[in-house]
């Protein structure tokens, strides 16, 4: 009997620092999910002293310093940008994907200590209200990003047009065009096959493709990136260059260094593109801030750049050096997450996120340099489907539309200007092998 | 035309006024950005460039290269049609006019070379060996020593001594004398083949001024540089069938500068030497590749087999031909060399004699030595095979080809010689009795003999197999290295090299050829706060497994390629400016010659359009390696044989004395086998050159 209550009291004890460790103590519930997906269903962020609508700019900024992006409010103070605000909307994401979500519910996933997930099949992997005091919240938001229905199960962005300026003058530099395909490999809610494909030996989570098309020098340069489904495994990512015609595997340095020139790295694609462990999560606050969603066919659009044959155009860019997106500004509830990553030779301190709680979409950061000091802000606009292309009606797809990467220390920016197209046959799976990369080379 | 000699310093100034010509004309004409153009679908693309290239070489030889070249490219995408799911084809047009042959005609054009001496250390002077012109050497018609005279000295009329150049002179040595008893010195024309045709090999190098000036515009079409069709065929599982036919460039490999696998097309070392981008110097051929796409499986994360048939006739990769300002090993002038000694005689330096005191200049005869003819096959039928694939995060191939030797091979011993040790009209009967009478010694009669430097090119047949993996290895232990890996290995069998001690002057080796490469993104914050460093360094080595040198007791014979060999690269490259201002410097080292090359380089994107790219290609080390010459060679028993060995010529000497017999390699020397040794950095010391590119990209 001794033996026995001694075993009961340390299972239990087991049980508890597991609980403690993991922090699945809480048991999540359809309540939690539904809260999780539409916040707004009953409430609408406030702010003193801000109406929907408003403009906020260097006159009022500091009454707002509170709702914005660290990053943003140096910009506004400057008098860099003027940031046009809107009525705050729900963005419902696919019903797919909150069902998966729901399911979840009576067997859901857990972090172990590892820091990564098991028992993960599909949806938001942790749909609980994360509280400040968890020390795992933020690596659960982290998990909900990465699990995020960022794109659906795949998607082609093309084109993608990316300029390169100088801040102080408005003096463009270079102007790319890209196109890039994701395509999830496990985890699908909506395209066939699901939840995962069948021949997928690597245990691949997720792949990206990038093509170069212009300028001329960069052309047929492309990109191929493997994330594993063990999030303790490394990427892989290979490079065509075109002038080379061959595949260059790339270290893992070239993912935190400048793409192509760029303000971006590639670990800044999709406003974050690497692995959960890369990074320290830690939840800093749960508040309202103004993040850019917009009605891409309500917005003024771009006139200097080229509609595409079916009629879509761009969204436009304006304030200082033509570095910021013309699009509104929604206040929304928001995880503000301070990340920082692991690696010392790493070029950010950290990174302030500020995470979308509905969508897990990161519209606006701030990213610091290993001296503490604001680097760069990245802005991914967020576009309603319904009122985007005509393809992406009814994808449940936060669509990002364009971005601003801003390098404040260089007073440099680039920006990208989107076509997105929630599409299963612009990105086959053969695109996304090595020799996809060589198919495509010509 | 007017001619301008442009040396030195007036070849930068002349880079530098050029190129600033080339940006004002275009700033003038109000070039606005211009992308590429397409349709409004989208599915036809055109761009290209233009662009201007000036390289100027130190040491005096003034300006190498003024290249104007246009290049466009298009693509068009049919889409899906018939049993394909996508058909598109592709097409890269390409114009060049390098102007070097009229700018600096007098080096590299219609009034290069000029007269040239022939030493002789047997016959010292106050002032040096003696130095005889072309034709008249000490060794000549009229030898009072030899039967009837011997047979020779050569038509001075028909092969005169003008439009001549030493080989090897750019690399310094005023005379390839002075030790070793006195190097081999040999002298090509160079002047274009249809202002000097001597030593013009027909059907393989014989440009004439137009074909230097415009490469593309040559017999074999190259102004097409790619012109390929693309189809792929689904499968219900998945799969896909990719035909891609047509004149193309087919990439293995994964090295940079030095090729392991990447063997498929040949490439035209007549550009820069070893220092142009594979892009730019492949040779693109007519091949049909057959691809089957698997895609990820059941063990592979990506798996594709590929066939290959090379269609288009057999197109060896180009030295550069005798005189231009590119001919990688200097090939090309010892070729052209030979081929002037085989079609007219020549004069070679320190040849007769035979003595380690010094040896004379010698004036061989028309078809007596050289290089006959070269046997270019038609080489339709060259098959690749290659399997590749991603296996748990390794990327891997393993190849197969099937192919000819894009080198040339010189072969001995077929080309039917004459005896030039026999005079002229002298009958078999009236020879003296210890000579073999018969066709071989009647002068004018060719007859084939064994170690005689009587060439034919040939392009024998290699099966190569290989294999190549790309790994990523972030921590090794505690250490981070965070680097990535390449490997490449190909074993060759068929291969042929130079071999003194052979008959026929060469012999096959089995080959293994190796690399390892090394990457790494590193941050130097002090350099570059914000971008990293790419550090790429390879190891190359190559080892011939049957590689054949022998020690005679006065020196050694054989194979004058190292058994093995190694080749050090080093790249280090950054970017400013976001990645509009690139500096780089690319650094290669040859271990066994102590030959090595620095090429700093910095690159100027001043906007989508407009790249400048200023670099300069310097050369260190010990330069020219010396080998047996073959001079001690027997080809002509017994006159052949060093003096004292078998008694005076022309006494009778009993047998061994009146069989052929190899070098012994009494004599060594940078010509003509010290090349190999070289190799391709030490034997291009004198190509210091600074470099300048004005692109115009639309």
């Amino acid at each position: 009997m001794k033996t026995s209550a001694f075993r009961i009291v340390k299972s239990f004890l087991g049980v508890c620092t597991l609980a403690i460790c993991t922090g699945t103590a809480g048991a999540v519930t359809i309540e939690d999910v539904e809260r999780s997906f539409f916040p707004y269903e009953s409430w609408t962020p406030e702010f003193p002293g801000y109406t929907a609508g408003m403009a906020i700019d260097q006159t009022n900024v500091e009454q707002f310093k509170e709702i914005l992006d660290p990053g943003m409010y140096e910009h506004i103070k400057a008098g860099r940008y003027v940031m046009q605000t809107t009525q705050t909307e729900s963005l419902a994401l696919h019903q797919n994907y909150i069902e998966a979500t729901r399911k979840a519910v009576a067997s859901p996933p857990q972090l172990n200590a590892n820091g990564t997930v098991d028992n993960f099949v599909a949806g938001r992997p942790f749909p609980e209200e994360p509280d400040v005091a968890d020390p795992n919240a933020g690596v659960k938001i982290a998990w909900n990003f990465k699990y995020g229905y960022n794109w659906g199960d795949n998607a082609a962005v093309c084109p993608m047009y990316w300029k390169l300026r100088d801040m102080r003058t408005g003096n463009l530099e270079r102007t790319m065009r890209f196109c890039i395909h994701f395509l999830n490999m496990k985890h699908r809610v909506n395209q066939e096959p699901l939840p995962e494909f069948k021949d997928n030996p690597g245990n691949l989570y997720r792949a990206i493709y990038l093509i170069v098309n212009e300028p001329f020098d960069l052309s047929n340069t492309q990109l191929l990136m493997h994330r594993y489904e063990d999030d303790l495994k490394r990427d892989d990512a290979w490079l065509y260059l075109g002038f080379q015609r061959r595949v260059r595997r790339l270290a893992t340095g070239q993912t935190t260094d400048a793409f192509l020139g760029t303000d971006m790295m590639i670990e800044d694609f999709e406003s974050y593109n690497a692995r959960v462990s890369d990074y320290d999560w830690k939840l800093v606050a749960t508040k309202n801030v103004l993040l850019p969603f917009h009605h891409h066919n309500g917005l003024s659009l771009a006139t200097d750049m080229p509609t595409m044959p079916d009629g879509f155009k761009f969204v436009d860019f304006g304030g200082q050096g033509n570095c910021f997106p013309k699009s509104t500004w929604q206040l929304r509830k928001v995880y503000v997450i301070e990340a920082a990553p692991k690696e010392p030779g790493h070029p950010l301190s950290k990174r302030i996120m500020n995470i979308d709680a509905q969508t897990f979409t990161i519209p606006q950061q701030s990213m610091f340099d290993r001296k503490g000091e604001l680097w760069k802000t990245l802005t991914n606009t967020q576009a309603y489907p319904d009122d985007h292309h005509p393809k992406n009606k009814g994808s449940g797809v936060s669509i990002n539309d364009g971005f601003a990467s801003i390098d404040v220390q260089a007073q440099h920016c680039t920006t990208g200007q989107f076509q997105g197209l929630v599409d299963p046959s612009l990105s086959p799976p053969s695109l996304f092998t090595v020799q996809g990369l060589r198919t495509k080379a010509h | 035309m007017a001619r301008q000699k442009l040396r030195g310093w007036g070849a930068v100034r002349h880079a530098l006024s050029t190129a600033g010509v080339a940006a004002l004309a275009w700033a003038c004409v109000g070039i606005a950005p211009v992308q590429a153009w397409s349709t409004v679908d989208g599915t036809l693309e055109v761009h290209g460039f233009v662009d201007s290239t000036t390289h100027g070489r130190a040491h005096g030889l003034g300006l190498s290269k003024q290249r104007f070249r246009g290049q466009l490219e298009f693509s068009k995408n049919f889409g899906a049609a018939g049993i394909f799911s996508s058909l598109s084809a592709h097409g890269i047009v390409r114009a060049v006019y390098d102007g070097v042959y009229d700018l600096n005609s007098d080096t590299y054009g219609d009034e290069a070379g000029g007269q040239v001496m022939g030493a002789s250390t047997g016959i010292p002077t106050p002032n040096g060996p003696l130095l005889t012109p072309w034709g008249s050497s000490p060794v000549t018609a009229g030898n009072p020593a030899l039967p009837g005279g011997g047979g020779f000295g050569f038509d001075v009329a028909a092969n005169p001594n003008t439009g001549l150049r030493k080989v090897g002179r750019e690399l310094g040595a005023s005379s390839n004398t002075g030790q070793f008893g006195g190097g081999l010195e040999l002298f090509t024309p160079v002047r274009p083949c249809n202002v000097d045709p001597r030593g013009c090999i027909d059907g393989y190098l014989d440009f004439d001024e137009d074909d230097l000036r415009f490469p593309e515009f040559r017999d074999d079409h190259r102004w097409l540089r790619e012109m390929y069709v693309d189809a792929t065929i689904p499968f219900e599982n998945g799969n896909e069938l990719n035909f891609r036919v047509g004149r193309q460039q087919v990439v293995w490999g994964r090295t940079d500068l030095f090729r392991v696998l990447d063997q498929v097309n040949p490439i035209d070392f007549s550009v820069q030497n070893i220092y142009e981008e594979f892009e730019d110097s492949r040779i693109p051929l007519g091949i049909l590749s057959a691809e089957y796409r698997m895609g990820a499986t059941a063990m592979f994360d990506d798996l594709n087999f590929q066939f290959l048939w090379n269609f288009e006739d057999f197109q060896p990769s180009v030295l550069g031909q005798g005189g231009q300002p590119y001919n990688i090993l200097l090939a090309g002038d010892l070729f052209r060399a030979l081929g002037n000694c085989w079609d007219n005689g020549c004069t070679v330096s320190n040849f007769a004699g035979l003595s380690p005191a010094g040896n004379l200049a010698t004036d061989f005869p028309a078809h007596t030595l050289g290089i006959r003819q070269a046997n270019v096959p038609d080489g339709n039928d060259q098959f690749g095979m290659r399997l590749e694939g991603v296996f748990k995060s390794v990327g891997f191939s393993v190849n197969a080809l099937y192919f000819y030797q894009q080198l040339p091979s010189l072969h001995a011993f077929q080309p039917p010689a004459v005896n030039p040790f026999v005079g002229r009209g002298i009958p078999a009967a009236a020879l003296p009795p210890f000579l073999t009478v018969g066709p071989e010694t009647v002068f004018g009669q060719e007859f084939p003999r064994s170690y005689l430097p009587a060439f034919d090119i040939e392009f024998p047949r290699v099966l190569l197999v290989g294999a190549s993996g790309d790994f990523y290895v972030d921590q090794l232990g505690s250490i981070p290295l965070k680097s990535v890996f390449r490997v490449e290995v190909a074993h060759t069998n068929g291969e042929e090299f130079p071999d003194t001690s052979k008959p026929g002057m060469y012999s096959t080796s089995r080959v293994m050829r190796w690399v390892v490469g090394w990457d790494r993104q590193t941050f130097f914050r002090t350099l570059n706060r914000n971008r990293a460093f790419l550090i790429s360094a390879q190891v190359f080595g190559e080892h011939l497994l049957d590689h054949n040198l022998i020690e005679t007791g006065t020196g050694s014979i054989g194979m004058p390629n190292w058994k093995d060999d190694f080749f050090l690269t080093l790249l280090l490259q950054t970017n400013y400016m976001n990645d509009r201002l690139n500096p780089r410097i690319l650094t290669a080292y040859d271990v066994r010659a102590h030959a090595g090359v620095v090429g700093p380089q910095i690159e100027w994107l001043m906007s989508d359009n407009w790249q400048f790219i200023l670099a300069a290609n310097l050369k260190f080390g010990t330069a020219r390696q010396v080998f047996d010459n073959n001079a001690s060679a027997n080809p002509y028993p017994p006159f052949t044989l060093p003096a004292g060995t078998c008694g005076p010529v022309p006494s009778a000497n009993p047998p061994p004395c009146n069989a052929p017999t190899s070098s012994i390699g009494l004599f060594r020397g940078y010509e003509p086998l010290g090349r190999f040794r070289s190799g391709p950095i030490g034997m291009a010391q004198h190509e210091d050159e600074l470099q300048l590119m004005v692109r115009f990209r639309f």
